[in-house]
C-alpha cells in the first residue's frame, strides 16, 4: 500500500475552519434575517404611509364639514327654541278668553226692562275660568221676576258656549222709586249677579275652535 | 460520525451571535416595529372616530335641512308674531297705538298705562316679556265698545284681557265708562 502523505492538510484543515467559523456564520445568518425585518418594516412603513394619507383625506374631509355641522347644530337649536316658543305662545293665543262674544251674549240677553248698569269681569289666574259681576235694574209689575227671567236667560245663553256655568243672585231688592217704562210707571229692583264660567268651549263650540284658531293664525301671518 | 465538538473560541462566538441576534431582535420591535405600529393604531383608530364624526354630521346637517322644511310655518309664524312688536321701548309705542285704535273705531279720549312688566314663567319664551296695561275708555258706547274690543282681539293676538270694567256714566246713560287690563307678550328688542 502506498504511503500518501497530504501536505496541504493544516491550510485545508485551517480553510474549512475558517468556512465554519459560527461568527462569521452568524453573522451572515443575522444579515439575512436583518434583510427579511427590513423588508418586513418597510412593508409595514408603507401601509402606514397610506393609512397617514388616509387620516389627511379624512381630516380634510371633516374641516371641510365641520363649520357647515357648526352652523347645522346651532341652526337646528335656534329652529328647536322657534319652534317651542310658536308652541307656547299659540297656546296662550289659543287660551286667551275673547270678551268680544261675551258681551254680545250679555247684550242680547238684555230685554227693554232690564238696564245693566255695570259689569265687572276678571280671568281667573291660574285656572283661566272667569268671574263676572253685573249689576243692573229690572222694571215689570214683578220686578223680582223679570231679574230672574233675564238670570236664566243669560245663563242659557252663557251655556251654549261654555262649561260649568253658574249664575247666581249675590243681591236682589226692590226699590222704592218707581221707573217709567213705556209712559208707565213701574215698580223696579235692583240686582247683583254673579257669573263663573270655564271658557273651554262646549262641544259646539269645540267644532269652531280650530276654524277660530286658523283664522287668527292667518291674521298674524298677515300682520 | 463523531459529532464535531466545539472549542471555546467558537462556542464564544455562536454566544455572541446568539447575543446579537437577541438584540438585534429587541431593537427592530422596539425601536422600528413597535413605534411604527403603534401609530399605525393611532391613525387608525383616528381615522374611524373622524370618519365616524363625518358621518354623523352629514345625518345631523340632514335632520337640520328636514327639520328647516318642518319648521318653516313655525318659523314665519314666529317672525308675524315678532313684527307686532314695534321697535323701542313699549312704553313709547304702545299707548299712542291704543289711542289710535280705539279712536280708528269711535272711542275717544283712550289713555293707556302699563301697570307692571315681568318674566315669563315658561323658559321658551325668555326673548318675551310679559306687560300688563291699564286702558280706560272714559266715554264709549256698548256696541261701539264691543266692536272694538272683538277688533283688539282679532287683530292683536298677543294681547289679551285679564280684567274688564264696565260702568254706565250717570249723567249720559248712552255712554260707558270702561277699564281693561291687557297683557301684552312682547318681543325683547
Amino acid at each position: 500500500m502506498a504511503l500518501q502523505l497530504n501536505l496541504l492538510h493544516e491550510e485545508i484543515s485551517q480553510e474549512r475552519q475558517r468556512k465554519r467559523d459560527p461568527l462569521k456564520l452568524g453573522i451572515m445568518g443575522l444579515s439575512a434575517f436583518g434583510l427579511l425585518l427590513f423588508l418586513y418594516y418597510g412593508w409595514n412603513a408603507y401601509q402606514t404611509i397610506q393609512i397617514r394619507s388616509q387620516l389627511n383625506a379624512a381630516t380634510a374631509e371633516w374641516q371641510k364639514v365641520e363649520p357647515k355641522v357648526t352652523a347645522a347644530q346651532k341652526r337646528a337649536a335656534e329652529l328647536r327654541q322657534i319652534i317651542d316658543s310658536t308652541k307656547v305662545l299659540d297656546a296662550l293665543i289659543d287660551e286667551r278668553f275673547y270678551w268680544a262674544p261675551f258681551l254680545a251674549q250679555v247684550a242680547h240677553c238684555v230685554a227693554p226692562n232690564v238696564q245693566v248698569t255695570g259689569l265687572d269681569g276678571n280671568v281667573i289666574e291660574g285656572d283661566g275660568s272667569i268671574a263676572v259681576t253685573i249689576e243692573g235694574l229690572a222694571a215689570a209689575r214683578e220686578p223680582r221676576a223679570a231679574a230672574e227671567e233675564f238670570r236664566q236667560l243669560l245663563m242659557e245663553q252663557l251655556e251654549k258656549n261654555y262649561k260649568d256655568v253658574k249664575v247666581t243672585f249675590r243681591n236682589l231688592e226692590d226699590l222704592d222709586t218707581m221707573v217709567n217704562l213705556s209712559g208707565q210707571p213701574t215698580p223696579s229692583a235692583r240686582f247683583v249677579l254673579n257669573i263663573t264660567l270655564d271658557p273651554k268651549s262646549n262641544d259646539t263650540a269645540k267644532k269652531e275652535e280650530p276654524e277660530k284658531a286658523a283664522r287668527k293664525r292667518n291674521e298674524a301671518e298677515k300682520i | 460520525m463523531k459529532p464535531k465538538k466545539f472549542n471555546k473560541d467558537q462556542i464564544q462566538k455562536i454566544i455572541l451571535s446568539v447575543l446579537g441576534f437577541i438584540g438585534l431582535i429587541y431593537c427592530y420591535f422596539t425601536f422600528f416595529l413597535g413605534p411604527l405600529d403603534k401609530s399605525r393604531a393611532t391613525m387608525s383608530a383616528s381615522i374611524a372616530e373622524v370618519q365616524a364624526k363625518t358621518a354623523s354630521s352629514k345625518t345631523e346637517m340632514k335632520k337640520t335641512a328636514n327639520l328647516e322644511l318642518q319648521a318653516k310655518e313655525a318659523t314665519g309664524r314666529y317672525e308675524a308674531l315678532k313684527a307686532t312688536t314695534a321697535d323701542g321701548a313699549p312704553i313709547a309705542w304702545f299707548p299712542p297705538k291704543m289711542r289710535t285704535f280705539f279712536g280708528e273705531q269711535g272711542i275717544d279720549k283712550v289713555t293707556a298705562r302699563l301697570e307692571s312688566s315681568a318674566e315669563f314663567k315658561q323658559p321658551e319664551l325668555s326673548d318675551w316679556v310679559k306687560d300688563t296695561w291699564a286702558i280706560e275708555l272714559p266715554q264709549s258706547e256698548y256696541a261701539a265698545l264691543g266692536n272694538a274690543i272683538a277688533q283688539l282681539e282679532n287683530s292683536e293676538p298677543l294681547l289679551a284681557i285679564n280684567h274688564l270694567v264696565i260702568h254706565a256714566v250717570p249723567e249720559e246713560p248712552q255712554y260707558q265708562q270702561v277699564s281693561l287690563l291687557a297683557q301684552t307678550a312682547l318681543f325683547k328688542k
